[in-house]
């Protein structure tokens, strides 16, 4: 052994225990919030018949009695699929553990999981770094496997009734022909009004930003307590920019019209689509919009403070409709507005599972994607977990599912992720993206025009790929 | 009388056991060995991690392996201050500290000295524990708590403001966020300026007081020429204390505005975090982290020089 091989090893060696001593691990099957980082054996409490798997073409036993490590975030995709995980152990042989942490700290163990080589998760959530983490090899393509007759049955499995727009961004947003992971929930954009309003006031749905921001400028005016309208403006890239980018595409434009060369970030399409946002949030909405995050409008909305919003459908909608919200009963939902001229095409963001060039077990890794994000796994979740974030289109027109969350939040979310648009992730998303936030807030809070923001959001965007 | 072979073999040394060799090696290196495990400490905790931002100040992507690193000399640096923000982040900073610290030194001041001259001793252990309460509440309840009462549309303190009071309530945290935070930072840590300066009015001898006020001084001399005098080391060591934990601020900061709008209130601290977390720029955070470290270090060395020896600790 080398002096190279030995180091190596033990850097290795070092940073996988580190990582592991560190992670809350817990095992597979039922686990709630409180349990989320404690060793929990689970209970078996789902009732998916195993045949539904057993009719695949596919030799769930290869790897019996070996253990896969999933890193994840606390997110109500674990906390939905976790009892249906003893299934899994039971039709496989291996064993599940999880390594669930709060977003943030996920992401810093991530990174270094993965660029130290460390390899210690086998599946982990991966997100808006998908294209940082591919082109910096970290991580694995899955075409090996889907290529692999014993790992997968594409006419069980189904690929085709997954959202399009999900299959894209797993394939890195454009960036990449190659399977980067599978996706595992989406949420898209749709409007969300106060039906109360409305009707008090004599207005109908908006179609169009322009009939939009007149209901806004309605309500504002004619209700001395609640604001018009409310929406993100705090920075961050799920942030502001995740909601204007809907309104820069139906101005008809796009992000990166000519990667890496030019942003599209001072097209007249974008300067349009941020005047528009920037102006109606200083118009008609909250005085302290620039610093509102999801959080803040949702809760804006719950406690009955504003006419109407933009925002993610699938995560807004139960609490919105829920016993925590003072106008539950008066939410109603409708596909988001768009120009006159324009094409209607919401963002759309999807979480995906991906496994690590450095992973000891990704066959096994990719054996547990394919089972979590097939439709009898899939459909499961969503008739008996609550989950509402199914990236299948088969469960969006189950008629069960749809009796349960409501039939026009149903339909209205199909329609809008059928036509969604989800941002391409490039690899340098991160820093460019940020920098394009806080220019937009800087303009929401009235420090610039929005023009003035949206050129300088280009000239950063555009250096930070010349130099 | 002995015989030259006896001589000879008297005088040859015996071979050393290693008990006797450890013995003598300890014996030989003592304040070596006795300083030791603090120079290790010393290493580990500080020159380590110092050393190690360096090194990651002056590559180009991180990697472990240092005779693999990429070595780009000052880019990092020059990224730092050109597009990553550095210069911008330090002038937020130093208001932030001067402001917050002025503001907290002169209100915890005030009040000790308010508190002190109750005559009750119960008043006095309930003001006492009163003024304590702030500094109980951890950053980021204090940030999420902050971020809710100062919401225009559903928080307390803006309701307060348009209900009760002829004025309009700004909009705190989008309009004159950096005000806000520095009032909002100085609610949370006029608390410990109150509490050592109140234990710095105690130990003032009666004696003193009492002889000034004999003299005929009004309250203001007695407190100029007198008290404040004789506590001039410990209002020294409470700034200086008060204003390396300023350098360092951030949870609060982060959570009431995230640096925002903008980069209003962007922090060192702030910027250092978005550049490793958020941008994923490690390298450049570490370039405004070395600059950030030797800033602070080198302000805090001239402060103890120039003010701190000057009658304080000599």
């Amino acid at each position: 052994m080398n002096g190279k091989h030995n180091r190596r090893t033990f850097l290795t060696a070092t940073s996988a225990g580190l990582l592991t001593s560190i992670a809350g691990c817990t095992r597979g099957g039922t686990g709630s919030d409180d349990s989320a980082n404690t060793d929990s054996k689970s209970d078996g409490g789902a009732d998916i018949p195993l045949k539904k798997y057993q009719q695949a073409d596919i030799d769930w036993k290869q790897f019996e009695d070996s253990k896969i490590n999933i890193g994840a975030v606390q997110h109500p995709w674990v906390d939905a699929i976790k009892p249906a995980v003893p299934i899994f152990e039971k039709l496989t042989g291996i064993d599940v553990v999880w390594n669930i942490l709060p977003e943030n700290q996920f992401r810093t163990k991530r990174q270094t999981d993965a660029s130290t080589g460390a390899g210690q998760f086998d599946v982990f959530f991966m997100d808006q770094v998908v294209n940082q983490y591919r082109h910096e090899g970290w991580l694995q393509p899955l075409d090996p496997y889907f290529d692999d007759s014993s790992l997968y049955d594409e006419s069980w499995y189904h690929p085709g009734d997954m959202f399009d727009a999900s299959k894209w961004q797993a394939h890195g947003g454009g960036y990449s022909d190659k399977w980067t992971g599978l996706p595992i929930t989406v949420e898209v954009q749709t409007q969300f009004y106060r039906t109360d309003l409305y009707e008090k006031h004599g207005l109908t749905v908006a179609e169009t930003l322009d009939q939009f921001r007149q209901n806004a400028k309605t309500i504002h005016e004619a209700e001395s307590d609640i604001a018009g309208t409310v929406g993100r403006g705090q920075k961050g890239y799920g942030m502001n920019i995740y909601i204007l980018n809907t309104f820069l595409r139906e101005f008809g434009t796009s992000l990166w019209t000519d990667f890496p060369n030019n942003s599209g970030l001072d097209t007249d399409g974008t300067i349009d689509a941020a005047k528009w946002y920037v102006n109606l949030l200083k118009d008609y909405g909250p005085q302290d919009a620039s610093t509102q995050t999801w959080s803040d409008v949702l809760t804006t909305m719950q406690e009955g403070r504003a006419g109407h919003i933009v925002a993610d459908a699938n995560l807004f909608w139960p609490d919105l409709t829920g016993s925590d919200s003072k106008v539950g009963d008066k939410i109603g939902i409708a596909k988001a507005p768009k120009p006159a001229d324009g094409q209607f095409s919401p963002n759309a963001y999807n979480w995906q599972i991906s496994t690590s060039k450095n992973a000891k077990n990704s066959k096994q890794g990719f054996l547990f994607m394919l089972w979590a994000t097939s439709k009898p796994t899939n459909t499961w979740m969503h008739l008996n977990n609550d989950a509402a974030f199914s990236v299948r289109q088969s469960v969006w027109k189950n008629d069960e599912f749809r009796s349960r969350v409501g039939e026009d939040f149903a339909q209205i979310t199909l329609d809008s992720l059928k036509a969604a648009k989800p941002d391409p992730f490039d690899r340098k998303y991160p820093q460019w993206g940020q920098q394009y936030s806080e220019e937009l807030q800087r303009a929401i809070a009235g420090q610039k025009s929005a023009e003035a923001a949206m050129k300088k959001a280009a000239t950063v965007a555009e250096n930070i790929y010349s130099g | 009388m002995s015989t030259p072979t006896q001589t000879q073999s008297e005088t040859r040394t015996k071979p050393e056991g290693k008990i006797a060799r450890v013995r003598r090696l300890w014996n030989d290196h003592l304040p070596i060995w006795f300083i030791a495990p603090m120079a290790t400490v010393m290493v580990l905790i500080t020159f380590f991690p110092g050393a190690y931002d360096l090194y990651l100040s002056l590559i180009k992507e991180p990697t472990l392996n240092v005779f693999a690193a990429d070595f780009v000399g000052l880019s990092n640096f020059s990224t730092a201050f050109s597009r990553g923000g550095a210069l911008h982040s330090l002038i937020i900073t130093i208001t932030v500290v001067v402001s917050a610290l002025i503001l907290e030194s002169v209100l915890g001041f005030v009040l000790a000295a308010l508190v002190a001259g109750v005559g009750s001793g119960r008043v006095k252990s309930f003001y006492r524990v009163l003024f304590i309460i702030p500094m109980a509440v951890a950053p980021v309840s204090l940030a999420t708590i902050g971020r809710i009462m100062l919401n225009s549309e559903v928080g307390i303190i803006p309701y307060v403001i348009n209900s009760a009071t002829p004025f309009t309530a700004p909009a705190f945290l989008s309009k004159m966020p950096l005000l806000t935070v520095i009032l909002m930072d100085t609610w949370n840590w006029t608390p410990f300026m109150f509490i050592i300066f109140y234990a710095g009015l105690s130990s003032v001898p009666d004696t003193l007081v009492e002889a000034s006020r004999v003299d005929g001084a009004p309250l203001w001399r007695r407190y100029v020429h007198v008290i404040i005098p004789y506590m001039k080391p410990v209002v020294f060591v409470a700034t200086l204390i008060r204003m390396i934990d300023l350098f360092r601020t951030f949870g609060v900061v982060y959570g009431l505005t995230q640096g925002g709008p903008g980069t209003a209130t962007q922090l060192v601290s702030i910027n250092i975090y978005e550049q490793m977390f958020v941008n994923n720029q490690v390298t450049v955070a570490a370039a405004i982290a070395v600059v950030y470290l030797i800033m602070v270090v080198a302000l805090c060395n001239i402060v103890i020089a120039k003010v701190g020896f000057d009658g304080v600790w000599d």
